[in-house]
């Protein structure tokens, strides 16, 4: 009796555990983009690209069961990678300044446009020259998150965020039309 | 072009990064297995094997104050091996509270201010060590003196000539290492303030 109760915990245990990682893999399928796009504007070569990459899938592992406090599992997975962004700056970058693009930087897409990918690239440098506030603000804008969603990964109240993405859409227009 | 635009170009990436599944694939295999190590919780090797040498040096000369004699070299002595205990244990720990990491609970505004006061907070106490570790190399020399047994009043113009050009040494190399990390700690509170506007 105690055998089969135990064997039938085992079995819970590891169906769980099944569910648990198959439902994991297929939130991160679905996000990968963001978790690629995050890599590309808080890194400034390959390397360190690859690594906060890794890190971010693994915090995001590590703190999976975190999500149910939050309203959508896209606000979670925005917060635990957008700090986990942060955090690795800590270990990979000595200096505060914003990053200088890479020149080496790969195709962000297969972009059958050529002026599309060219355009792409040239937001992707703007952004780069912001600072970690305003990066992690148009990034959430630019992913087409409502004010209510930044404010809750952000921390900022919903009318700074509003008065923040105005100046930092200026700030963008500003520079794209000079460059 | 306009950011309207720009937002539906950004927008479409995601689809278009088919190349990235394998690598994620890959990836989720070895998190979910437990065979990925994070890089961040780390403590460099170069810091630990640091460490561990200032701790044998404190042990050296702690094993061989009685072999020093005169007070003055005495004095120094204890200032070295205070600095040889102290700086490695704070740094150590100054190292362990940058590796907290709360990632799903803070929110990006905190992680980002927390992380700007702690970079501020580690720049300053770099500074010191810096200055300290240099000044380190400077007492050193009479202790490691006396422990062999040789006087340094009869060494010719070591007090008058050598000590002080070793002193001067010292104080120049430490305003430039203080100069150019004022220049970091700036940067630092200046992307602070503009959080806080």
């Amino acid at each position: 009796m105690i055998f089969r109760n135990y064997r039938a915990l085992i079995g819970r245990s590891l169906n769980f555990n099944m569910n648990r990682k198959e439902d994991f893999t297929k939130a991160i399928l679905d996000y990968q983009g963001l978790l690629y796009k995050i890599s590309l504007l808080y890194t400034d070569n390959p390397q360190d690209r690859e690594d906060l990459y890794q890190e971010m899938v693994y915090q995001l592992w590590k703190s999976y069961d975190s999500f149910k406090a939050f309203s959508k599992l896209s606000t979670w997975m925005y917060r635990v990678a957008l700090n986990t962004a942060i955090y690795q700056l800590k270990k990979s970058k000595r200096t505060v300044a914003t990053t200088a693009i890479d020149p080496n930087l790969q195709p962000m897409a297969e972009y059958s446009d050529q002026a599309d990918e060219e355009n792409l690239k040239r937001i992707y440098n703007q952004i780069q020259k912001l600072n970690l506030l305003e990066k992690g603000i148009i990034l959430l804008y630019l992913e087409g998150k409502s004010h209510e969603e930044i404010s809750e990964i952000i921390g900022l109240s919903k009318s700074n965020v509003g008065t923040r993405i105005s100046r930092i859409k200026e700030k963008l227009k500003k520079q794209l039309t000079t460059k | 072009m306009e950011l309207e635009e720009l937002k539906k170009l950004w927008e479409g990436m995601n689809g278009k990064l088919q190349q990235q599944e394998q690598l994620t694939r890959n990836l989720l295999e070895e998190v979910t297995e437990h065979k990925y190590h994070s890089k961040l919780h780390k403590i460099k090797t170069s810091e630990l094997i640091g460490s561990g040498i200032c701790f044998l040096g404190a042990v050296f000369l702690i094993l061989n104050f009685s072999k020093i004699e005169p007070l003055a070299e005495q004095i120094f002595a204890i200032l070295a091996i205070v600095l040889l205990l102290s700086l490695p244990v704070i740094s150590l720990m100054s190292l362990k509270a940058m590796q907290q990491m709360p990632v799903s609970t803070k929110t990006y505004l905190e992680t980002l201010t927390g992380f700007r006061k702690s970079r501020i907070r580690f720049i300053k106490f770099q500074r010191l060590t810096v200055s300290l570790g240099l000044f380190l190399p400077v007492i050193a020399i009479p202790v490691l003196a006396a422990i062999k047994g040789i006087d340094l009043s009869e060494t010719e113009h070591f007090w008058t000539l050598t000590f002080p050009i070793g002193i001067i040494a010292f104080l120049g190399f430490a305003f430039w290492v203080l100069r150019s990390y004022t220049k970091t700690l700036k940067a630092a509170e200046q992307l602070l303030s503009e959080i806080k506007n």
